[in-house]
């Protein structure tokens, strides 16, 4: 049996990301986590949204999907709920999963699908060159929005936490060690676990910078957070001096989707292929 | 016997007609029931209808036996339905109309409904049981079958609603008898081995019969009842249904599905279809088994949403951006409608494909009756990777190969990595923009359509080998088209015969053009405005059709008006 690790994990195909791009990080961080949690090789699935984040896909060798954009989610929750023995992970930006598949990822966080939605969050646009996305600062100004950007950015802490996410975190792209940990975390949470990093576009975000993120976070274990309370998670994602990075929320009683079904107590779907079916009980209805 | 409930919706219109049918089909009848409703809850004109007989019956007809009107609309509205043998059944004291306005030459049987129903059973809700008994008694139907079909309709509800239901229907049968309107001549039931059911419950059985495992869709008339009966069986069999959150959601999680190894089926009308017209593209470029169900109601937009037609062929064939090959089946009739199901299932799997199962509201919610299918069904998998992969991963999911797909490996499976991608890619799934690559890939993908022609339903001949006319119709109109050819050809025979196209993607062109040759007059019928189907067998065929005979109003044909129109153009022949 092949675990994942940083060799079976290797593709030929080297990251064409822009030098200095959050998502070298992010990607060392998946890695890592990975590696580390020693998971078999063909037991995990990871989704791949459309951006510069989902082109990943290219750089990690696993069971891969690389969807469309937005639509990530609900195809890792038709994988988990097709195969529940599979751990799936999908990973997207901002653009794909707060605005093209907003819908999705509420619904996703209701229905507490047990996946884990990692989400560059860089703020922008990258792959089609630095338009505004849904978490963008009010005002800013960028080729889709010159005169400054009219609407007020989305906030996914807060949007998982009124949607009921089972798990919410926070990390930072630059911080390849705690982002390792967090992933690890999300990853083991049996539940809808949705870690949002922040990761700096060097290229078409001139705000929300490396330095500027470095000014900012802070970790919210170090002040003493208890990860068990929605209204205090609620005040602190709307923190805007400084930005909390950690643990959010956890709510490890919530019972995931598929274990919610009678039909998968016993085994995963897949494996419950109907080589012989009797239609006998559904026929009398007819007569 | 062709027999009719017609009122407002939210009276149990089309539960009296289903107890109607089954009876009929308890007796050994065959039977078919078409329901005419608007996209209103209560209010509205609702009708159900039911036809009968010891032969085949596959459509509705319009003259009727028996009415049974439960407001001045179900009278009004129908007039061109009624002949001197009709009885119309009617609650005078409750239904006030002015009876000289309409010079009705039907008999008007009136049935107090009402006050049986409040004297057997204390409220109203019985009229329609009422209605049944009398019904039974006028046409020679045995009270006790009806009996039977009523406390299985509702054993649910309780042996107290069973009874008093039974006893407004006995109470209905001996006020008819009483009257002298009961048929002389008894039809005994006969012990046989039919089901009614509609086009959408046969599509579910087919699908069971295939062993899905995962269903997804948004509700939308005409396939939500696919939706509720999926919904009803998931514990009864290893199936997952969902209800997304949209038809994007729908789509893309039966891909998901898919890709993780379940067989995935969605359903939805052309507006869900088009919000997952995206991801049929995804499915084309990745690969993913995938049956897909699009049940026609007239569009443009909203449209008529609780009607029928046949207009959404070309969007449907063409659906997706890119070019990659589709499958595209549409059921003719019940029959066909659990057989192809079941087929759509197999050839998704075989060539890792999307099948398309075009139905339109006609077939989907009429319900006819058929021979019970087999109870018992065995499947088998299809186009896997070989279960223990070579170590060395040199394992490729999407190689190139002569008949343009390459055996599939599941996650789980150990060896098996691959990267299914939206991207075009090398044989391993990998992102590529390399010319030569993206050819053999577009040519792999596109060699499928030559495998797949062999499996595709061939065009059917209806009626004799050789006849005046051939009419070419596609899907629901077979129905019509069967009493079409009875009617003609009883008369006069060899009047006229039929093509029927069940199988339509990729077309069988050398089936059809066999069959076509032989004809001495085509005459194409079809349920749009733009001749979708016409136009396609030109294309693909070269074969030009001079007549045709589209509808598109939103009412299925009716066999009257087709033999009507095949008498006129005698007519006018002969003027000339
Ligand atoms: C349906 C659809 N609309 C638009 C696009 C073009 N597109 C590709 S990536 C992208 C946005 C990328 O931004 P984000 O999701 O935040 O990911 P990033 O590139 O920043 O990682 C867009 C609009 C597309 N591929 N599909
Ligand atoms: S455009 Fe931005 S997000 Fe994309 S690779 Fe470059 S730095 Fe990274």
């Amino acid at each position: 049996m092949n675990t994942l690790s940083d060799i079976s994990l290797h593709t030929s195909i080297f990251p064409t990301w822009c030098p200095g791009c959050g998502d070298f990080g992010i990607w060392g961080a998946i890695k890592k986590a990975l590696t580390e949690l020693a998971i078999p090789e063909e037991q995990l699935v990871i989704v791949f949204d459309i951006g510069c984040s989902g082109n990943m896909a290219d750089f990690l060798r696993v069971y891969g999907f690389h969807s469309l954009h937005g639509r990530s989610v609900p195809i890792a929750e038709g994988i988990k709920m097709a195969n529940h023995g599979l751990k799936v992970l999908v990973i997207g930006g901002d653009g794909g999963i707060y605005g093209e598949g907003m819908g999705h990822f509420i619904a996703a966080c209701r229905g507490n699908h047990d996946i884990t939605l990692l989400v560059h969050n860089n703020q922008t646009y990258g792959l089609t060159k630095g338009q505004a996305s849904p978490t963008t600062t009010k005002g800013v100004k960028t080729s889709s929005t010159p005169n400054g950007l009219i609407e007020n950015p989305v906030n996914p802490v807060a949007l998982a936490l009124s949607a009921q996410a089972s798990w919410i975190g926070r990390s930072y792209a630059g911080d390849i060690l705690y982002t390792t940990e967090m992933i690890k975390k999300a990853i083991m949470h049996t539940g809808f676990s949705l870690l949002d990093v922040f990761q700096p576009c060097v290229t078409f975000n001139k705000l929300n910078t490396h330095q500027w993120f470095q000014q900012k976070i802070y970790k919210l274990e170090s002040e003493g957070y208890l990860s068990n309370d929605p209204a205090k998670a609620w005040a602190l994602s709307n923190q805007e001096d400084r930005l909390p990075i950690g643990l959010f929320y956890e709510n490890p009683d919530a019972v995931p989707y598929h274990k919610q079904l009678q039909q998968l107590s016993d085994k995963p779907l897949v494996q419950q292929f109907p080589t012989h079916v009797s239609l006998k009980a559904v026929f009398g209805e007819y007569a | 016997m062709n027999w009719k409930v017609a009122g407002q919706a939210g009276e149990g219109i089309a539960v009296t007609g289903t107890i109607f049918a089954k009876t009929c089909i308890r007796h050994g009848l065959w039977s078919f029931a078409y329901g005419e409703y608007p996209s209103l809850i209560r209010g509205g004109h609702n009708t159900m209808q039911v036809s009968a007989s010891t032969n085949p019956v596959s459509c509705q007809q319009k003259l009727l036996d028996v009415m049974v009107a439960l407001n001045e609309d179900a009278i009004a509205l129908h007039l061109d339905e009624f002949t001197k043998k009709t009885v119309i059944i009617v609650d005078k004291k409750n239904t006030k109309l002015n009876w000289e306005k309409y010079a009705l030459s039907s008999t008007i049987f009136d049935l107090p409904m009402h006050a049986i129903s409040l004297e057997t059973t204390g409220s109203s809700l019985a009229e329609n049981m009422v209605a049944l008994g009398a019904s039974c008694a006028l046409l020679g139907l045995d009270l006790a079958v009806l009996k039977d079909v009523i406390k299985d309709a509702f054993h649910k509800k309780g042996e107290a609603v069973v009874a008093k239901d039974e006893s407004a229907a006995e109470k209905g049968y001996a006020y008819t008898k009483e009257q002298g309107l009961a048929r002389a001549e008894t039809i005994a039931p006969h012990p046989n081995n039919q089901i009614l059911l509609s086009g959408n419950d046969a599509i579910g059985l087919g699908a069971l019969a295939a062993g899905v495992q995962f269903y997804a869709a948004y509700p939308m008339t005409p396939t939500s009842s696919i939706l509720h009966f999926m919904a009803e069986n998931e514990t009864r069999f290893p199936l997952v249904v969902k209800h997304a959150e949209d038809e994007i959601s729908a789509i893309n999680q039966a891909i998901g599905a898919s890709y993780a190894g379940v067989r995935a089926m969605v359903g939805t009308s052309g507006g869900g279809f088009a919000l997952m017209v995206e991801a049929v593209s995804l499915a084309g470029i990745a690969e993913t088994p995938l049956v897909v169900v699009e049940g026609q109601r007239p569009g443009p937009a909203t449209g008529l949403p609780t009607w029928t037609c046949q207009a959404d062929l070309q969007f449907v064939m063409r659906a997706g951006h890119g070019e990659f090959p589709k499958v595209v089946l549409a059921p003719g009739d019940i029959e066909e409608c659990f057989s192809i199901a079941r087929l759509a299932f197999v050839l998704a799997e075989k060539f890792h494909t999307q099948v398309f199962i075009l139905g339109d509201k006609y077939v989907l919610e009429s319900a006819q009756s058929i021979v019970r299918p087999a109870e018992d069904w065995t499947n088998t998998r299809y186009s896997l990777a070989q279960e223990t992969l070579p170590e060395d991963n040199s394992y490729k999911r999407f190689a190139v190969t002569p008949e343009g797909f390459s055996p599939r490996s599941l996650p789980g499976q150990p060896h098996g990595l691959q990267l299914t991608n939206s991207y075009e890619h090398d044989e391993h799934g990998y992102a590529t923009e390399d010319g030569a690559m993206t050819k053999a890939m577009v040519e792999k993908r596109l060699r499928k359509i030559d495998a797949i022609l062999p499996f595709i339903p061939k065009p059917q001949l209806l009626g004799p080998q050789d006849a005046e006319i051939t009419f070419v119709e596609w899907g629901s109109t077979k129905l019509v088209i069967q009493e079409v050819l009875r009617q003609l050809n009883t008369t006069h025979p060899n009047t006229a015969n039929a093509i029927h196209l069940h199988g339509l993607m990729p077309f069988p062109a050398d089936a059809f053009a066999e069959l076509a040759k032989r004809a001495k007059r085509l005459v194409m019928i079809e349920g749009n405005a733009t001749r979708q189907c016409e136009m396609y067998i030109r294309e693909q065929t070269g074969i030009t059709m001079r007549e045709r005979i589209n509808r598109y109003d939103g009412r299925p044909f009716f066999a009257e008006d087709i033999v009507d129109w095949v008498e006129n153009q005698k007519k006018e022949t002969k003027t000339l």
